[in-house]
């Protein structure tokens, strides 16, 4: 029986780890965190269907039924490679020895408190998009005071696209999830104004533009083309966004109760140090180096450690699916070689 | 071609097939940031000057890059060059360098 | 001791003597086209100065600068033994000869060459004490000099050996001087070795002159070694002839800098007489090099003071103006100058020079009825805050302040809360005069509309210019100064952290406006301040400068992270600072936690 470790039990890891123990190899699925699921499991429907993130990830527990160890809480110390197989050590001091890798260590999101400018942790009235999925999760879509909002605005491209914060890339999710949480906010406050502001709005997917026209002809979302500049706070604790409308040509002032911070896919934080324990490279972007950008997406430079989901670049949930999939066959083709 | 009856009012087009790109190679020569300019328009909503007068940095780059740059002219040092703008700016452009250069090229030779 | 030739001269003594006309025909139209380039004012000033006793504190400059060096004393005390050496000793021996000529032949003291090629011209008959006295200070002084020669023909290859990371290249021009110079003490010590059983000498030309002899006697067959005295003196032309086209210029314009410096003059407007003695004095020693962080860090060595000088000697004002606008006007390099040339000052001067951004009336769009809201602030209100346009991007800091102040119980009134237009500066450092002083104009009417007894910035680009160029009726504090003030009178309190802080001088706050100690003192009430190699006037610069228009963003970034890096050796909790630019420059690396003072103090408010 062949044996594998896959460190991250996000969605790429959980779907990985199913596929591979159902090909009668011994999985070892590895979390640093406590529950599984990863940012996932955090949030509360999915675009483009508005399916509930909670169904989507009990599916894939009810896939691997058991069959993986699961290591929830722990993390890889150390790793070595001895005659084809690697021997790792995890946090508790537990050893594995098996014969390959599969690395799902995925994403984190962008800390929002770096765009001093736009006041999150500063103004009581500004929350992230992770943030405002948990208020969707509760119920509870309110400002600070308790009070439902009556205007939001969503800020788009927070923590992408920008030089000055070292995230060169497009995250790629964001814009959709703004139109489809502006949508949501409609759905829940149909009188509540809503305004997106866009550098570009990118809606590249089978149903994504749907979710675009539905936003203007069902729910009258306000899209601006500007990225805001700075946020500022009045005596009511109402933010006030200062950005340009570029189609317009004007610089635009609007005062708003609550603002989303549309924060973008970082690679992982941890991510360099589990690096240089397997052996694996890092682009300048922070996410994985994989060996051909085109035919080998999921190959790492070292043998038998691959690679899957958002760690090799931002990815969408169907995107990130069809990723682990692919990896769980090339890393089974791998083991039975 | 045939001419349908009425004349394009050349004035309010841009037309790019007469090349009016001289400026905007200047600028790109100088300040090769100015390339990497994606019209987010932060630079015009910082901009303390902007709050008072149309003074609008997104709008002057790109219309120098179309070659529309006779309207620039009067507008170009209306610019305080605080500097805010380059802070606020995602791309990291140098902007202050891009207004000391547009307004030494536009406004040369005219200026007290 | 007598004459041993009944002939003065001999022609070995002309390419000395021509050198020497040269120099002083050269010096003499130098000084006077210097002069005349001088504004009106600044000749007075001079002349003022030069007629005073303060001319002797000038002297005494003169004497412990360009002769003793002490400021490279101060840096590194075998590159100071080294200039002291060649300054000193040469000066030295000069003094020296000519006191030989006035006591033994004092009727050629009107031969400008006597007392240099004294022991040619001079023989001993009888030796005297007197005549010991000065042939050991003779040799004593070039054994002096040679032994700095040796050390600079150390430093030419092993420069490490000295503490300089890097220095100049020598240029065809420089090359000739140097090769020069280094060959004027060694073929005089070896003449006078030659000559010592003739003309005498001590323990150094006498016991190496013996030596000579034992395996040659060259005094008989003195034709033989005259050459040595034509190379001496050719060796001595040459360098004064190379003086005005090399690095050595310094020689003859440093003088003259210092008495012009103290005498009060400054570039102001354009660059003059003063600024043309300023960029000639420097002396190419490249210690500016290795301080300034865009040689050391950015790689971008066409910017050093050093190199911007060069441009200017050279007239590639193109150049010149392209290491201007890329230079951080941060003056580490200032700081380290041993001769002080302050390019600060000048760079603006060259920058002005291209720049016209200026039209009558400039900012007429500027409304003063905008101030209305200015002049409605009541009497009763003492301290007006100004938060500076950048602060507005460092929310945290603005909202700090607000804090701090409601709790002082202060009457004050946040005068920028809805933003303002800029102080001024930024424009100035872009070299804008005339357009700096519109703005400056327009603000000083509005803030003067108030009856405020202080306006408080957070901006130390603000704060600089308030304080140094605005005439306002009030005084002008830096927010860090003001918290001092507070926590000193009381007026507010701080519960004391553990948080292991580093501060991080901002340059306009530092260097260029002397405040210190008030952030320091700040600091230490709410937190464990730790101490850094950079701190006070040794302090980097955090890359973000707005000086440097044309410097791209990538080689900013490059020293920003370099800059965090070694502030934060020794792991603090926070990295703080006094200056919107320098926080912002700082929380991109994403390296450390970073606060700007008024932060800290306000979290820890009792």
């Amino acid at each position: 029986m062949k044996s594998i470790a896959i460190i991250g039990a996000g969605i790429a890891g959980l779907s990985a780890a199913s596929d591979l123990s159902k090909k009668g190899h011994k999985v070892y699925l590895i979390e640093k965190n406590v529950e599984i699921g990863g940012h996932v499991a955090q949030w509360d429907r999915l675009f483009p269907s508005q399916k509930e993130a909670k169904i989507v990830v009990d599916e894939l527990v009810k896939n691997l039924n058991n069959r993986a160890e699961v290591l929830a809480n722990s993390e890889v110390q150390h790793c070595e490679k001895k005659d084809n197989k690697f021997e790792l050590i995890l946090t508790g001091n537990k050893n594995l020895l098996v014969d390959t890798i599969l690395v799902t260590t995925g994403f984190d999101t962008f800390r929002a408190q770096r765009k001093e400018e736009y006041g999150y942790g500063i103004y009581e009235n500004v929350i992230t998009s992770a943030d405002l999925e948990q208020l969707f999760k509760k119920h509870n879509v309110v400002c600070k005071t308790g009070n439902p909002p009556k205007r939001v605005a969503f800020v788009h491209c927070v923590g992408s696209r920008d030089e000055k914060v070292g995230n060169r890339h497009c995250s790629k999710v964001c814009c959709v999830t703004a139109v489809k949480q502006a949508c949501e906010i409609k759905e829940l406050y149909p009188d509540c104004e809503v305004y997106n502001l866009y550098m570009d709005l990118r809606m590249f997917d089978r149903h994504f533009e749907d979710m675009y026209h539905e936003a203007q002809s069902k729910y009258h979302v306000n899209f601006i083309r500007g990225r805001l500049s700075e946020a500022g706070e009045n005596k009511d604790h109402q933010v006030v966004l200062k950005t340009e409308d570029t189609l317009a040509g004007k610089p635009l002032k609007l005062t708003v109760d609550l603002l989303v911070l549309m924060i973008g896919m970082e690679a992982c934080h941890s991510q360099k140090s589990l690096n240089a324990k397997l052996g694996v490279r890092s682009d300048t972007d922070g996410f994985l180096s994989t060996k051909d950008i085109f035919t080998q997406n999921n190959f790492s430079n070292t043998d038998g450690v691959f690679f899957a989901g958002t760690c090799t670049g931002p990815k969408t949930i169907p995107e990130t699916f069809a990723d682990a999939r692919a990896a769980a066959s090339l890393v089974n083709a791998y083991l039975m070689s | 071609m045939i001419n349908f009856g009425y004349k394009r009012n050349e004035s309010a087009t841009l037309d790019l097939d007469v090349d009016n790109s001289e400026l905007y190679k200047k600028m790109l020569e100088e300040e090769p940031s100015s390339a990497t300019c994606i019209s987010c328009g932060t630079c015009a909503s910082t901009c303390s000057a902007g709050q008072f007068t149309d003074f609008n940095l997104r709008k002057i780059m790109l219309l120098c890059k179309r070659g529309d740059t006779q309207s620039l002219e009067p507008i170009i040092n209306r610019c305080m060059v605080c500097g805010k703008c380059q802070f606020a700016c995602p791309k990291g452009l140098n902007t202050r360098h891009i207004v000391l250069i547009l307004n030494k090229h536009l406004n040369a030779g005219k200026i007290s | 001791m007598q004459e041993r030739l009944a002939n003065s001269f001999d022609p070995f003594v002309l390419p000395y003597t021509i050198g020497l006309v040269f120099i002083l025909t050269y010096l003499f139209i130098a000084l006077i086209r210097v002069v005349k380039a001088l504004p009106n004012d600044d000749k007075l000033k001079l002349l003022k100065h030069i007629f005073s006793l303060k001319i002797f504190k000038s002297g005494w400059e003169i004497f412990m600068e360009c002769l003793l060096h002490r400021k490279i004393w101060k840096k590194n005390w075998t590159l100071g033994y080294m200039h002291t050496a060649f300054a000193f000793g040469w000066f030295l021996l000069i003094i020296l000869g000519h006191l030989e000529v006035q006591i033994y032949a004092p009727h050629r003291l009107n031969l400008p060459w006597y007392p240099i090629f004294f022991r040619y011209f001079m023989m001993e008959t009888q030796s005297t004490m007197q005549g010991a006295f000065f042939f050991f200070m003779m040799d004593l002084t070039l054994l002096y000099v040679l032994s700095g020669l040796g050390l600079a023909i150390f430093k030419r290859f092993r420069r490490k050996a000295f503490g300089m990371k890097r220095t100049t290249k020598l240029r065809w021009n420089d090359q000739i001087a140097v090769l020069a110079l280094w060959s004027i003490f060694p073929l005089r010590f070896l003449a006078e070795s030659f000559y010592s059983e003739i003309s005498g000498g001590s323990f150094l030309t006498a016991g190496v002159g013996s030596i000579f002899h034992w395996f040659y006697d060259f005094t008989a067959n003195e034709i033989y070694v005259r050459p040595i005295w034509w190379a001496y003196s050719i060796a001595l032309g040459v360098f004064f002839i190379m003086l005005p086209w090399s690095r050595f210029t310094h020689i003859l314009s440093e003088p003259l800098f210092i008495i012009m410096r103290n005498a009060g003059i400054r570039e102001e407007h354009r660059n003059s007489g003063y600024g043309k003695v300023e960029i000639y004095s420097c002396s190419r020693c490249g210690i500016c090099l290795d301080p300034c962080q865009l040689v050391s860090v950015a790689s971008l060595r066409d910017s050093a003071a050093i190199n911007y000088t060069r441009h200017l000697r050279l007239w590639k004002s193109e150049k010149a103006h392209q290491a201007a606008s890329t230079c951080l006007m941060c003056n580490r390099c200032t700081q380290a100058c041993p001769v002080g040339v302050d390019t600060a000052a000048l760079k603006l001067n060259t920058k002005h020079e291209l720049v016209n951004l200026h039209t009558t009336d400039q900012y007429n769009y500027l409304n003063t009825n905008a101030g209305a809201d200015l002049q409605s602030v009541p009497s009763s209100v003492d301290v007006i805050y100004f938060a500076g346009c950048m602060t507005h991007l460092t929310p945290a800091t603005k909202l700090a302040m607000t804090k701090i102040l409601e709790a002082s119980g202060e009457q004050f009134r946040f005068i920028d809360e809805e933003g303002s237009i800029c102080c001024g500066r930024p424009v100035l450092l872009a070299g804008a005069r005339k357009s700096a002083n519109e703005l400056m104009e327009k603000n000083t009417e509005l803030f003067n509309q108030t009856h405020a007894k202080t306006l408080v910035t957070s901006c130390p680009i603000c704060y600089k210019f308030f304080k140094e160029n605005y005439d306002l009726n009030m005084r002008v504090l830096h927010h860090s100064q003001y918290i001092q003030e507070l926590l000193k009178e009381g007026e507010i309190k701080v519960n004391p952290t553990a948080a292991k802080i580093v501060f991080h001088d901002p340059c306009e706050l530092g260097r260029n406006s002397g405040v210190y100690d008030e952030p320091r003192e700040v600091l230490k009430s709410v937190g464990q301040l730790q101490s850094t190699a950079y701190d006070g006037e040794e302090s980097l610069c955090c890359g973000h400068s707005l000086a440097a228009e044309a410097l791209p963003y990538r080689k900013r970034r490059v020293m920003s992270e370099d800059a965090v890096e070694k502030l934060t050796t020794n792991n603090p909790d926070i990295l703080a600072t006094a200056c919107p630019a320098c926080k912002k420059a700082f929380s991109e690396t994403n390296k450390v936690e970073v606060k700007d003072l008024a932060e800290i103090v306000a979290e820890n408010l009792v």
